[in-house]
C-alpha cells in the first residue's frame, strides 16, 4: 500500500506541490520565529557575557521598585562611591570599578544626533584602563571633560573619525568634545550608541551625589567568586550594600532579557500559529479534493480487498510525505528568512549575533508541527475515503457528498450567540473586561468559520448578482460553481477571512487610537507649544533656557519616574503646581489641583476607584531618596498624563534622584498677546544646539503620536501579509483542483461554443467571488469586534471610535486583485485544455 | 453513394472528402480514418455504426470541428472546417452546430431552461421565444424548466440536451451515443424526438451509435470499419441493421465470421 501511496504522489505531483508550499510557508514562519528569538537572545546574551565580566558585583541591598522606566529589572538603592575604596582593601580583591553610566546624545558628522533605530539605548560610561570588557583599538583613552572615545559601530554610524570635534549632550548640558579614541567590546551591540568618558567627567555627570548603582569587582588569581562575595559581604556588606557573584548578576540579566523578549516572541508565535492554521485549511481542502477525485480508485482498492484502515493509511502516508517535505523545506526557508532579516537590520545599523540561529529544538518543533498539522488536516477526508463503499467503483459519476452538517451549524450558532453575549458583557462593563472581550471575540471568529458554509449560497448569490447581470452567462456559471460545494468555498475563503479580519481590526484600532489621541490632546493640552526630545529625555538646561525667553509665560517640565506607592511599584509624574489650569486642562473629579501648591498630590480616577482613595486620604510615596506620606488633594481624570500619581514638582525632586527621572515633555505657555510664530522661532533657536530636542504645537504633537501608531500598523500589515499570501495560495489550489474535477463539464462548455477567453473569465470570476466573500466576512467580523474596543478600553485612553472606511475600501479592492491574480494560472490551464480530450476524459 | 434526398438544388449540409486521420508516428501509426467521403443531407437523421476502432467517433469529431483531420476536407454549412482556427471553430460550435453526448451533457449548476439557452447566451444572441416554446414542448419538458439536472431522470436530461442542441437552429446536430446510458423507454422518447425534429422541424442530425434499435430510427445508416466506409442502408429497421452488421463483422477475410479456436487441444490423456 505504501507503493500505492507514493506512486499516487508522483502521478499527481502538481496537486501536492501546492500543499507542500502551504506547509512550507506555515512552518517557515514557525521556524523563523524560533530562530529569530534565538538570535535575539543570543545577541543579548553575548552582550551580557562580554560586558558583565566581573567576578563579583556590589549593589544596593534594597529593591526600591520592581518596575523601571526601561522596563527591565528592578530598581535598587544606590551605593556610595566610597564603598569602592573599602572594597579594594578586602583580601583577594584585585580592583573595583564602579559602573558610572548614564544617557548621552552624540552629534554626528552631519550635525544630527547619532540615534540608533529600534530603540537601542544611547549611553556613556566611564572608561577604565584596566577594564577587561573594553579594548582600545585606536587613539587613546579620554582625559578630561572635553575628550571622548566612541565605540566602534557608534563611530561608524556617526561618520566621525578619531581626531574630529563634535558636541555631546551629557547630564542635561551641552559640551564640545574631541574624539580621541575608538573602543571595542567583544560582542556586536545591536545598534547601541556608546560613548566612553573619563572617570571624573562621568562621575560628575552620572554620580553627582557620589552614588552609583553597581560596582564591578575583579578578584586576584586563584580566588573564587563565592569566596570573593563572602569576603566583601563581611567587609562592606550591610542593609544598604550587597555583594553578589558575577554569575548571579549575569543570570539575572539574562532573565530580564528573556522576559523582555518573551513578549516579542509570543507576538511572533501568534502569527506563526495563524499562518499554520491558515495553512491547515489549505491542506485539508487539497486532500479533500484529491480524495474526491480518486474516489473511484479508492473504491476499487476496497473492492479488491483493501481494508478501510489500509486506504486510510495510504492517504495518511501521502499526508505525512507532504508534511515532512514541506516542513523540511520550511525550516530552511525560515532560516533563510531570518538571515535576510539579519542583513536588513545590519543595513539599519543594528548588528545582531553572527551565529547561525538554528538549534535542534527549532528543527524538531517545526518539523513535528508541520507534519502533525498535515496529518490532522488530511485525516477527515482520509476517513471518508476509507469508508467509501466499494460499489462506488462501478458508478460512472462521482457522487459528491456534501451533507449539510447540522451539528456543525448548531455548534457555530451556539458559539456565535455565546461570543456576542461575552462581547456585550465586556462592553457593558465587567471585571476583567479585556479577557472577556478576547474570549468573546475568539468565539465569534470560530463560529463564523463554522457557519461560513451555511451562508455561502445566500452571500455569494448577492455578491455574484452584478456579475450575473452584466456578464451572461459567465456570471451565472461562475456563481453556480462557487455555490456548488459550499463547504469547499467556505474553507478556501476562510483562510483569507482570518487574515482580513485581523487587518480590519488592526486598522480600526489604529484609527481609533489616533482619533482618541487627537481628542485627548485637543481637550487637555492648552499650552501653546510643546518641547520634546527624540531620546525621550529633555535636558534640564532647556527648561531654564526656554523659560527665560521674553514671550514665554511658563515652561512646565513633566518629570517622569518609577516610584513605590503604598508599597507597590508604579510610575509617577512631577509637575509644577501652576501647570494645571494654564498648560493643562484636565477634568477634576474631586478636590482641587490648587492644593498641589500646598504639597498635596493628584491621583487618577481609575486608580482612586481601584484603591478606594478619595481627597484627604494619605498615600506613602517612595523613590531613591526616601519616602513621604502625602495627602491627596485632587482626583483627576486625565488621559494625557499617563501615570496614576502626580506630585508637585518640589516634592518630586525631593524624592527622586535626578538620575532616575526624565523630563518627558515641556509645556510652554506664551504671555498674553505674544506673537506665536516669533515665539516659536525663538524657542527653536534655543533648543537647536541640543540637537535631539524639537518644538511642536498641539496639532503636530497629535500627528507625531499618530505616526507612531502608523509605524506599528505597518509592521502588523507586513506580518499579516504573510497569512494573506498563504490564503491566496489556497485559492489557487482550490481552483486548480476544482477545474480538474470539472474537466468533462469544461469540455462540454467548449464543445457548445464557449471561447477560451470566456472560460478564463468564468474561472476568474469564481476566484474573485471567493476572495471578496472571504474579505467581506473578515472585515465585517474584524471591524465589528474592533468597534467594541473603545467601549471596553475607554479608561486606557481609547475614547473615540474611528472606522477608516477608505482603508477598508482599499482592502476590498485588494480582494478583487487577489482573486484575479490567483485565477491566472488555473484560468490559463483551463483555457488550454483540448476540447476533445476534455470531452472524452475518463 | 445514392443520390441526395428531396431538393437536388440544395447541396449537402455537411460533407467530407477523402478524410484521413492518423495518430502516432512511424511503426505505431494508427489510421483512425482511412479516406472517408460522405455527404449528409438536410432534413435527414443519419446513423453511423461500426465496431469499436472503426473510426465512427473520429469521423464525427472531425465533422464537428472538435478534431483536425490529417488529410482531406470537411465542409459544414458551406465552411471549410478543416482550415479553421480555434476561435472560428469555437464560434461555429456556438450556433451553427449542436451537440448531444452520451453523458455529462448538462451543467449541473444551471436549470433546465438555462441549460437549453446556453449556446445562445454564450453567443449573446437573443432567444427566439416562439422557437424556444416549440422545442421545449417538443421534448415535453415544459413543467421541468426550473429543475436542475440533478432533479431530472436520465431520459429527461438527455431530452434537455437535445433541446439545447436545437435551440440555435444549427445546421447540423451531432449526437454521440445519445441513448447509450438510457433504459429502453427513455431511449425511445429521445430517439423519437430526434426523428421528429428532423421530420417536422427540418433539422439535420448525425448520430453515432452501436445500438441497432437506435439506428432504426434513422433515415439512413452508414457503416464504418477500420476507418473506411463499408456500407450503407436506407430506411433501416432493426432486423436489416443487424443483418448488415453481421455481414460486416471483421473476420479472417473469407467471410466466415469469427474463427473459433478450441480452448484446449486434446493431445493426450489428461489423467493418469
Amino acid at each position: 500500500m505504501t507503493r500505492v501511496a507514493l506512486r499516487g504522489i508522483r502521478s499527481h505531483l502538481g496537486r501536492f506541490l501546492l500543499s507542500v508550499l502551504a506547509v512550507l510557508l506555515g512552518v517557515a514562519f514557525v521556524a523563523g520565529t524560533f530562530a529569530l528569538r534565538t538570535m535575539l537572545s543570543t545577541t543579548f546574551s553575548d552582550i551580557i557575557a562580554s560586558s558583565v565580566v566581573g567576578d563579583a558585583y556590589l549593589r544596593g541591598a534594597q529593591e526600591t521598585s520592581t518596575t523601571s522606566p526601561t522596563g527591565l529589572g528592578t530598581e535598587r538603592n544606590r551605593i556610595p562611591l566610597s564603598v569602592a575604596d573599602d572594597a579594594e582593601r578586602v583580601e583577594g580583591v584585585d580592583r573595583v570599578l564602579p559602573d558610572i553610566t548614564g544617557p548621552i546624545v552624540v552629534v554626528g558628522s552631519e550635525g544630527t544626533a547619532v540615534i540608533s533605530g529600534n530603540g537601542a539605548p544611547s549611553f556613556a560610561m566611564a572608561m577604565y584602563d584596566d577594564d577587561p570588557s573594553v579594548e582600545l583599538v585606536d587613539g587613546r583613552a579620554p582625559q578630561g571633560p572635553d575628550e571622548v572615545a566612541l565605540e566602534s559601530s557608534t563611530l561608524e554610524a556617526s561618520g566621525l573619525a578619531v581626531g574630529d570635534r563634535t558636541t555631546v549632550v551629557v547630564g542635561g548640558a551641552l559640551a564640545e568634545v574631541e574624539v580621541v579614541g575608538e573602543a571595542a567590546f567583544a560582542a556586536p551591540l545591536a545598534g547601541a550608541v556608546i560613548v566612553m568618558l573619563d572617570v571624573d567627567t562621568a562621575t560628575a555627570a552620572y554620580a553627582p551625589d557620589g552614588t552609583v548603582a553597581t560596582m564591578a569587582v575583579y578578584g586576584e588569581e586563584g580566588t573564587t567568586q563565592e569566596g570573593l562575595v563572602d569576603a566583601l559581604s563581611a567587609a562592606v556588606g550591610d542593609d544598604t550594600v550587597a555583594a553578589v557573584t558575577g554569575e548571579l548578576l549575569r543570570e539575572e540579566s539574562e532573565e530580564q532579557v528573556q522576559s523582555a523578549l518573551g513578549f516579542v516572541s509570543t507576538f511572533l508565535l501568534v502569527f506563526a500559529a495563524i499562518s499554520l492554521f491558515v495553512g491547515a485549511f489549505i491542506i485539508a481542502n487539497t486532500f479533500q479534493m484529491v480524495v474526491r477525485q480518486r474516489q473511484r480508485e479508492y473504491a476499487m482498492l476496497r473492492a479488491v480487498g483493501a481494508s478501510p484502515l489500509q486506504v486510510f493509511s495510504t492517504i495518511l502516508v501521502q499526508a505525512a510525505v507532504v508534511g515532512l517535505l514541506g516542513s523540511a523545506l520550511g525550516v530552511g526557508a525560515g532560516v533563510g528568512l531570518v538571515a535576510a532579516l539579519r542583513g536588513f537590520f545590519a543595513t539599519m545599523g543594528m548588528e545582531l549575533s553572527g551565529r547561525i540561529p538554528l538549534d535542534g529544538f527549532t528543527v524538531v518543533v517545526s518539523v513535528v508541527t508541520g507534519t502533525v498539522v498535515s496529518l490532522v488536516a488530511a485525516a477527515v477526508p482520509a476517513r471518508r475515503a476509507a469508508l467509501t463503499p466499494p460499489v462506488e467503483a462501478m458508478r460512472d459519476e462521482v457522487v459528491t457528498h456534501d451533507r449539510r452538517s447540522v451539528v456543525r451549524a448548531a455548534a457555530g450558532a451556539v458559539l456565535l450567540v455565546g461570543g456576542i453575549a461575552a462581547v456585550a458583557l465586556a462592553v457593558r462593563g465587567t471585571e476583567d473586561a479585556g479577557t472577556v472581550l478576547g474570549l468573546g471575540a475568539a468565539s465569534v471568529v470560530v463560529s463564523v468559520l463554522l457557519l461560513a458554509p451555511t451562508v455561502v449560497p445566500a452571500a455569494l448569490g448577492v455578491l455574484a448578482a452584478p456579475a450575473v447581470a452584466l456578464v451572461r452567462p459567465l456570471g451565472a456559471l461562475a456563481r453556480g460553481n462557487v455555490t456548488r460545494v459550499p463547504r469547499r468555498t467556505a474553507s478556501t475563503a476562510s483562510a483569507l477571512m482570518i487574515g482580513m479580519a485581523l487587518v480590519g481590526a488592526a486598522s480600526v484600532l489604529a484609527a481609533s487610537t489616533q482619533a482618541s489621541t487627537r481628542v485627548i490632546v485637543e481637550n487637555e493640552s492648552t499650552s501653546d507649544l510643546l518641547v520634546q526630545s527624540a531620546t525621550q529625555a529633555v535636558p534640564e538646561e532647556v527648561v531654564g533656557a526656554v523659560a527665560a525667553l521674553d514671550g514665554v509665560d511658563r515652561a512646565d517640565p513633566v518629570r517622569f519616574a518609577a516610584l513605590t506607592v503604598d508599597g507597590t511599584s508604579d510610575f509617577g509624574l512631577g509637575l509644577p503646581a501652576g501647570a494645571f489650569g494654564s498648560a493643562l486642562d484636565v477634568e477634576v473629579v474631586e478636590g482641587s489641583t490648587d492644593r498641589m501648591a500646598d504639597g498635596e498630590v493628584a491621583v487618577q480616577r481609575s486608580r482612586a476607584e481601584d484603591e478606594g482613595w478619595s481627597v484627604g486620604d494619605t498615600v506613602t510615596v517612595g523613590a531613591g531618596l526616601g519616602e513621604r506620606e502625602l495627602t491627596i488633594g485632587a482626583v483627576i481624570d486625565s488621559r494625557a498624563l499617563g501615570a496614576p500619581v502626580v506630585l508637585p514638582e518640589d516634592v518630586f525632586t525631593e524624592l527622586v534622584p535626578t538620575t532616575e527621572a526624565v523630563i518627558d515633555t515641556v509645556f510652554v505657555v506664551a504671555v498674553e498677546g505674544a506673537d506665536l510664530d516669533a515665539l516659536r522661532d525663538d524657542v527653536t533657536d534655543v533648543v537647536r544646539p541640543y540637537v535631539v530636542v524639537s518644538v511642536l504645537d498641539n496639532e503636530q504633537f497629535a500627528d507625531e503620536l499618530a505616526d507612531q501608531v502608523d509605524q506599528v500598523l505597518v509592521i502588523l500589515y507586513a506580518l499579516l501579509g504573510l497569512s494573506i499570501v498563504i490564503a491566496v495560495l489556497g485559492i489557487v489550489n482550490t481552483l486548480a483542483l476544482s477545474i480538474a474535477e470539472r474537466t468533462r463539464e469544461i469540455g462540454l462548455l467548449r464543445a457548445v461554443g464557449l471561447g477560451r477567453l470566456q472560460l478564463a473569465t468564468v474561472v476568474t470570476i469564481e476566484s474573485v467571488l471567493t476572495a471578496v466573500f472571504g474579505t467581506v466576512l473578515g472585515l465585517v467580523v474584524g471591524t465589528g469586534l474592533a468597534a467594541t474596543l473603545p467601549q471596553v478600553f475607554a479608561d486606557e485612553g481609547l475614547t473615540e471610535l474611528a472606522v477608516p472606511w477608505g482603508q477598508l475600501g482599499v482592502l476590498l479592492g485588494l480582494a478583487v486583485v487577489i482573486g484575479a491574480v490567483a485565477a491566472l494560472w488555473p484560468a490559463i490551464r483551463a483555457a488550454r485544455m483540448d476540447v476533445l480530450d476534455a470531452v472524452s476524459y475518463e | 453513394m445514392r443520390a441526395l434526398a428531396a431538393d437536388p438544388g440544395v447541396g449537402p449540409i455537411a460533407s467530407a472528402r477523402d478524410l484521413v486521420k492518423t495518430y502516432g508516428r512511424g511503426e505505431a501509426v494508427v489510421r483512425a480514418l482511412d479516406g472517408v467521403s460522405v455527404d449528409f443531407a438536410r432534413g435527414e437523421l443519419t446513423a453511423i455504426m461500426g465496431p469499436s476502432g472503426s473510426g465512427k467517433s473520429t469521423l464525427m469529431h472531425c465533422m464537428a470541428g472538435l478534431d483536425t483531420p490529417t488529410a482531406g476536407t470537411v465542409v459544414v454549412d458551406g465552411e471549410d472546417v478543416g482550415r479553421m482556427n480555434q476561435r472560428r471553430l469555437t464560434r461555429l460550435r456556438r450556433t451553427r452546430l449542436g451537440f448531444v453526448f452520451q453523458a455529462f451533457n448538462l451543467i449541473p449548476t444551471l436549470t433546465a431552461e438555462e441549460n437549453i439557452r446556453l449556446p445562445l447566451d454564450i453567443a449573446r444572441r437573443p432567444v427566439d421565444r416562439a422557437w424556444f416554446d416549440t422545442v421545449v414542448d417538443a421534448v415535453g419538458l415544459r413543467d421541468r424548466l426550473d429543475h436542475r439536472p440533478g432533479e431530472l431522470s436520465g431520459g429527461q436530461q438527455q431530452r434537455v440536451a437535445c433541446a439545447r442542441a436545437l435551440i440555435s437552429r444549427p445546421a447540423v446536430v451531432f449526437a454521440d451515443e445519445p441513448t447509450g446510458n438510457l433504459d429502453s423507454r427513455s431511449s425511445g422518447e429521445v430517439l423519437g424526438f430526434l426523428r421528429r425534429s428532423v421530420d417536422e422541424l427540418g433539422q439535420a442530425i448525425v448520430m453515432v451509435t452501436h445500438d441497432a434499435t437506435a439506428a432504426s430510427y434513422a433515415h439512413r445508416v452508414l457503416f464504418l470499419a477500420d476507418g473506411r466506409l463499408v456500407g450503407e442502408l436506407e430506411d433501416p429497421t432493426r432486423e436489416t441493421v443487424l443483418d448488415a452488421l453481421r455481414g460486416f463483422t471483421p473476420g479472417d477475410g473469407d467471410g466466415h465470421g469469427r474463427h473459433e479456436q478450441p480452448l484446449a487441444q486434446t493431445a493426450g490423456p489428461v489423467t493418469r
